[in-house]
């Protein structure tokens, strides 16, 4: 399928991309685009013109800065991989981007893109031949979920493989817009609703500029799971970043479980991040904090497989994560 | 709306005036005749429609042509020179690594970056570079085998 017809804009700076989006009232910003593309292909995206960050060069560094790693939102994910500082100090977050989709579109996909992603459902990433055999659901506008009936908004799966990871390093994200800059904790970036699951998608007029992570201590362990149909080129089933700071006694001082792939947002289990505080790690409380963080998935059939099945798999990676930050 | 474009195209060159809702695979078929770039699934998942750009391998389906302005572009077509296959192309050929043909420009593509980066990559290594290539008829076997005949050790 053909793209529609838009017009297409590069700004050169923050400012003009800005003043670009406040005077056009259908318009889409575009990154790497590996995701928007096929959007429009697939008429899920009706924007008049695109807004390209490409030129805009401040927005692709990666630099330290006091105690934490900023970076540009428009770093590919082959940035993130290639970075000697990432490698070393968050692990976790190269492992998630090189978890994404395939090395042909890492080159060009963005971090910043990754977490702006839209969410997914098997009856929304279709065709527009597909889905016009069907009345329009809530995410494409209409009155109805195909996947849950009764349900009186949209369920759609949040499917971004980065943001669960720099959650649970605790990272801030840095939106620019014409009322001014703000810097929110990336939690606070999503709304949890599957048709507008964003700031951004919300319609903000805002534009994602970079993500501070903090650099962490010593004692912190993170890493990230994930499942999928397909050993490439898949989005996640289900995923998992956990991130642990141990205390001398080899105590959980601080632990966060978040979830990619099990709600319309990014899902953080409180139940099992109080199990773990103050406990040293053992595999019965291993397996306990995996079934607490089970019963926080949501039920809803939007991908392939069946939820009680996701719930399994989810029990598995959770206690195979777990165990890796532990040293199992 | 349409916008001029510089590019590179196999060490050659180009001035285009592109619409700005081409992708780059779009181009390089219609406009440039370069017809070894093959169309697959048109989403990013297939990899037939791969390029390398500024020597990395890209799914050109996914990219928009004006994304590429200013940027060095090989397609097949640049690899074989003077009428003579490339050693990939000879070795793909001699272990049977190609079938029905549409997925060896990309799979050829990505072999001679992952050659270039690392010329005795290992068999992971040789899975990972070919992770975003889909091949319906070889199962594989053979294209690692051809991959693995050109390592260096």
């Amino acid at each position: 399928m053909r793209l529609p017809e838009f017009e297409y804009f590069e700004p050169g700076s923050i400012e003009e991309a800005i003043n670009q989006l406040e005077e056009n009232s259908s318009c889409t910003i575009i990154a790497g685009g590996t995701d928007l593309v096929v959007a429009l292909k697939q008429r899920l995206q009706n924007s008049s013109s695109l807004i390209s960050l490409d030129k805009i060069s401040s927005l692709k560094t990666i630099v330290n800065k006091d105690e934490t790693v900023i970076v540009g939102a428009m770093s590919t994910l082959d940035d993130i991989i290639n970075n000697t500082f990432i490698k070393e100090k968050l692990p976790a977050l190269r492992k998630a981007a090189w978890d994404i989709g395939s090395p042909l579109l890492r080159s060009i996909a963005t971090i910043g893109g990754n977490i702006c992603l839209n969410t997914r459902c098997r009856f929304y990433n279709q065709s527009f031949f597909w889905r016009s055999s069907r009345e329009h659901c809530f995410k494409t506008g209409g009155n109805v979920c195909h996947v849950a009936k009764k349900k009186s908004s949209c369920v759609s799966t949040f499917s971004a493989d980065i943001p669960p990871v720099l959650i649970s390093y605790r990272s801030k994200v840095k939106l620019v817009g014409t009322n001014g800059v703000r810097v929110i904790p990336l939690e606070e970036f999503y709304s949890g609703d599957g048709r507008f699951p964003n700031s951004i998608l919300s319609g903000s007029k805002e534009i994602l500029t970079e993500i501070e992570i903090p650099i962490p201590r010593n004692n912190l362990k993170s890493c990230y799971r994930k499942f999928r149909l397909r050993e490439s080129i898949d989005f996640p089933l289900i995923g998992v970043s956990v991130a642990i700071q141990f205390n001398g006694e080899k105590r959980c001082e601080d632990a966060r479980i978040i979830l990619t792939g099990a709600g319309s947002g990014p899902v953080e289990s409180e139940q099992a991040r109080g199990m773990l505080l103050d406990k040293k790690l053992d595999t019965n409380l291993i397996s306990n904090a995996a079934e607490a963080v089970v019963s926080e998935i949501y039920q809803f059939k939007t991908a392939l497989v069946s939820p009680r099945y996701k719930r399994e798999l989810a029990k598995v990676i959770i206690s195979e994560a777990i165990k890796e930050v532990g040293g199992f | 709306m349409k916008r001029t474009i510089r590019i590179k195209i196999n060490g050659e060159g180009k001035s285009l005036l592109v619409n700005v809702n081409q992708t780059l695979l779009d181009v390089l078929r219609e406009d440039l005749e370069l017809t070894g770039t093959k169309k697959g699934c048109n989403q990013g998942e297939c990899g037939a429609c791969t390029v390398l750009i500024n020597g990395k391998p890209v799914s050109s389906c996914s990219l928009l042509a004006v994304k590429a302005d200013g940027k060095s572009i090989e397609t097949i077509e640049s690899v074989a020179k003077e009428g003579q296959l490339h050693p990939i192309q000879i070795a793909f050929n001699e272990k049977g690594a190609i079938q029905c043909g549409f997925c060896t420009p990309g799979m050829i593509l990505v072999t001679k970056n992952l050659l270039e980066q690392n010329p005795n990559p290992q068999i992971d290594e040789i899975k990972e570079a070919i992770s975003g290539n889909i091949c319906r008829c070889t199962g594989y076997l053979q294209i690692f085998d051809a991959i693995k005949s050109l390592a260096k050790s």
